[in-house]
């Protein structure tokens, strides 16, 4: 930590300010200032590092002059059915004092790293989707376009008692500036017996930085299913976890990504078994083309009490090109010997054999090649159950597919 | 600085000699390691100056490196106090010709050997404090036979003595500098015996090379280091004699390993370490592989404390090959954080890496790897496979591998499975007649197969009694 660092040119009046606009409690703001005095003694996420190098070097990142938290401007969509209250922040403020007191900051500490802290002191605009006992619901859709040049946003999604609900959320790029800055905080908290699927499409623009972190936190015989895609930027941190803190609960977390020009995409799936019959299962394909860069971390966290634990992750990497890269690093920590844990990673190019074989029944090499990498993403998209998401995902692969020569 | 300086002044021959003799005084001693020691031990050594002069340098480093943290999940080093590594240091000048006494070994140890069925004569031998006579005999047969073909196997402090322009042209310059990491850094200033092996071009050393006749002399060597160097078509198989527990009151053991394979060479190294549990066991391990040459890392992980050690090799020419075949087995207080390196810096190159573990009474294992293809080694490939057995909930066994792909034409496959003993595995040998021990035992046997498939019988039999032994929970 010692290059640039945004506070210098932050104010407490800028943050002041922007929980004023929201009529935020006394508590919320708090919380705020908190989270902005720390930035001096936060240190950046963790990326992984081998001797001589970081695999993601967020620290060259420019944050004084990407942040500009009283310019934020967006378009925002976030809808859902009659049952569920999908409420845009300053709505949850007014409403829903209580349960914002009990969960904001409750999954994720906002304190967590230097940009949790700049996420949740500077975040202007936000979501909060209520799921109460019993409804079950599909069709949640919360879309964000970015038109300013840096954009915090905060989600929380509380699913009550054997509740279900189904959310999708998309980042896209409106106006479109040099560069821009996202980030984005997901908080899911999982009730007993409730089913939370989380499917997230990031297409920003190809100048954009963006800093995604989602936890959910799954009580006893709840699931919550992650959908993680990531198209755009040219530099994303994501990171997808779940903690599984109720016996016999389980999670799923699916990621495709497809990076070319000079993108880099640093993403993380985490898994903390921390209670008895819990489940996991981490699957992500991604192709890197040109330049492209993917750092792939996964880890499956067994503790000492997590009796009976099933747990299960690969991860694949198609590369197209001989300039790209990509770094894979899947880890097993187990304290707890009554487990079945595995994972696997490969990484390779396109099977020459099946490539010839395609092309000797008349298909030219091109198509042949766009289809491969179209039927390498498959068993992850076999393995997406939302519909739209899966349609999408098919269509930008395949665009990206056509754009290229 | 200044009483450093001070100290050297005031250290004159009858100083030293003294320094010498009161050992137990200097193992009190809190002093770090120093310029004067070094000095010492290389005046001791009656080493050349260029050899001093590489110490000194590697002294220089390690002072000004830091101690390895923030990996993840690492070994507890903090008992490590490099200020206190001097006076381990002593008694190694000291007591070069084996002092100690069979009836100072803890019974632990003195319990292994006597369960492992070996004859006192060799027991003493194996724990280094004896000599072994019918080994020397047996040594100076096989000597000039392997002398005739130009073979070289001595002492690594003879080696400086006798082959000064080898070892100068090879000694932790491109392997193994000290600057690799602190401990490197440490053996590089406070290095001492080890094996020399040197194969001359297109010579095959047919039966293996030991180096239990080295830890006779030298058992108390703490930071051997040991040099091969195969010429092209040659072909060795160098087995370290860490077989047996060596017991000792120093808490380090601090390694280097060198070893070049030049073109169309085949190097095999294996190493079976059974430390006692008070060791440290801080190794660097490196073989530079050039083209169409072949590595192979063989190596059980039985004691120690706490170990970190990551044999790697670095692929530098084409069509080099690389295996690696480990097993780590962490009892009770045990923490063998342990795996393997591979750096693909040239086209077709191959590396397999298959690694087993097991867990038990609160072991802890881990196997942490690398795996690196440079732009540029195309048509590399490389398959890792880990599995891990725990037997109980008191231990843990983690799995951090790291793939860093530049290249695309590569295929890179990494596998690990984690598990218990399979109930119904154990439950099909009870209906076959055997009791739970033994149907654990045999289990775990099966498990390791790979590994001893690939030993001298005589090390896989040691390897499988002393896994046996680990089992009953005798050692304690």
């Amino acid at each position: 930590m010692s290059t640039t660092q945004v506070h210098a040119n932050l104010t407490e009046e800028q943050v002041r300010q922007l929980s004023g606009d929201f009529d935020e409690p006394e508590w919320m703001l708090e919380t705020r200032l908190e989270a902005l005095d720390a930035l001096e003694e936060l240190d950046m996420p963790d990326v992984i590092r081998t001797p001589g190098r970081d695999w993601t070097n967020l620290h060259e990142l420019d944050y004084e002059s990407l942040v500009d938290p009283l310019n934020a401007a967006e378009n925002k969509d976030q809808v859902g059915p009659d049952e569920v209250e999908v409420l845009a922040w300053s709505e949850a403020v007014d409403e829903h004092e209580a349960l914002l007191e009990e969960y904001f900051g409750s999954v994720i500490d906002p304190q967590e790293n230097y940009l949790t802290a700049l996420s949740t002191a500077l975040f202007s605009t936000g979501t909060v989707v209520y799921v109460p006992e019993g409804v079950d619901a599909e069709d949640v859709t919360i879309r964000t376009e970015q038109n300013s040049r840096s954009l915090f946003n905060y989600t929380l999604v509380v699913a009550e008692e054997s509740s279900s609900v189904t959310i999708l959320e998309r980042q896209s790029t409106g106006a479109e500036q040099d560069e821009q800055y996202y980030s984005g905080i997901v908080e899911v908290v999982a009730g007993e017996n409730s089913n939370v699927q989380y499917g997230s499409l990031q297409n920003l623009s190809e100048e954009a930085y963006n800093f995604s972190y989602k936890r959910g936190d799954a009580d006893t015989y709840a699931t919550i299913n992650w959908i993680e895609v990531n198209l755009g930027t040219q530099l994303t941190k994501s990171s997808v976890s779940t903690e599984l803190n109720g016996d016999s609960s389980e999670t799923q977390i699916v990621g495709a990504f497809y990076g070319h020009d000079d993108q880099h995409f640093d993403l993380d799936a985490k898994v903390w078994h921390r209670a008895e019959h819990t489940t996991a299962d981490l699957v992500t394909r991604g192709v890197t083309d040109d330049v492209a860069r993917s750092v792939y971390e996964g880890v499956q966290d067994v503790g000492r009490d997590a009796w009976d634990t099933s747990s299960y992750q690969r991860e694949n990497t198609l590369m197209l090109s001989d300039e790209s890269e990509a770094d894979a690093s899947p880890k097993l920590i187990i304290n707890n010997h009554d487990t079945e844990a595995s994972h696997s990673a490969t990484v390779g190019q396109i099977d020459q054999e099946d490539l010839f074989y395609m092309t000797s029944r008349g298909i030219d090499p091109r198509s042949a090649r766009n289809m491969l990498v179209e039927g390498f993403f498959v068993p992850v998209l076999e393995e997406v159950a939302v519909d739209e998401l899966r349609e999408d995902l098919e269509e930008l692969v395949a665009a990206r597919l056509r754009q290229r020569d | 600085m200044s009483s450093e300086q001070e100290h050297l002044k005031t250290t004159n021959t009858e100083d030293r000699f003294a320094f010498k003799n009161e050992h137990k005084a200097a193992l009190t001693a809190e002093k770090g390691l120093d310029e004067e020691t070094i000095r010492l031990m290389s005046e001791d050594k009656d080493e050349p100056e260029w050899m001093l002069e590489r110490r000194l340098r590697a002294l220089k480093v390690f002072q000004e490196m830091p101690m390895p943290t923030g990996w993840p999940g690492q070994p507890d080093l903090s008992e490590v106090d490099v200020n206190k590594i001097v006076p381990y240091i002593r008694p190694d000048v000291e007591m070069r010709e084996g002092t100690d006494d069979w009836e100072n070994l803890p019974d632990e140890i003195k319990d292994t050997f006597d369960k492992l069925g070996i004859p006192e004569a060799e027991k003493e031998a194996l724990s280094g404090v004896g000599a072994q006579y019918e080994s020397e005999v047996v040594y100076q047969n096989m000597k000039s036979q392997w002398e005739e073909k130009g073979v070289i196997f001595m002492n690594m402090d003879r080696a400086v003595q006798e082959h000064p322009e080898i070892v100068k042209e090879y000694f932790m310059t491109t392997c193994v500098p000290p600057s690799d990491n602190k401990f490197a850094a440490l053996h590089g200033a406070i290095w001492s015996g080890g094996s020399f092996v040197y194969v001359p071009e297109d010579v095959t050393v047919e039966m293996p090379v030991q180096a239990y006749f080295r830890m006779n002399t030298e058992g108390m060597g703490q930071f051997e280091h040991t040099l091969i160097v195969a010429e092209p078509g040659s072909e060795v198989h160098y087995i370290e004699g860490c077989s047996a527990p060596k017991y000792s009151a120093f808490n380090l053991h601090s390694g280097g390993v060198e070893v070049f394979v030049k073109e169309d060479a085949h190097v095999q190294y294996s190493t079976v370490q059974n430390w006692s549990r008070n060791t440290y066991n801080l190794n660097t391990k490196r073989a530079i592989v050039e083209e169409n040459g072949t590595m192979e890392w063989i190596s059980g992980s039985m004691g120690s404390k706490a170990t970190m050690l990551y044999p790697c090799s670095i692929l530098k020419g084409r069509g080099a090959t690389d295996t690696h075949i480990t097993i780590a087995f962490a009892g009770e207080g045990q923490d063998i954080d342990t795996g393997a390196k591979v750096y693909h810096n040239a086209p077709e190159t191959k590396s397999t890496i298959e690694s087993k573990s097991i867990s038990k009474d609160g072991g802890r294992t881990n196997y942490r790897g690398l795996v690196h293809i440079a732009d540029g080694a195309e048509n590399s490939s490389t398959a890792v496979e880990c599995d891990a057995l725990m037997f109980d909930n008191e231990s843990t066994s983690d799995t951090m591998p790291y793939m860093e792909i530049e290249e695309s034409k590569v295929d890179v496959a990494h596998e690990a499975t984690v598990g218990k003993i399979g109930d119904e595995d154990i439950f099909y040998l009870q209906s076959r007649g055997l009791d739970d021990d033994d149907a654990k035992k045999m289990i775990v046997a099966g498990f390791i197969e790979p590994i001893t498939e690939e030993l001298p019988i005589e090390y896989a039999v040691e390897l499988n009694r002393l896994i046996e032994l680990e089992m009953e929970g005798s050692l304690g």
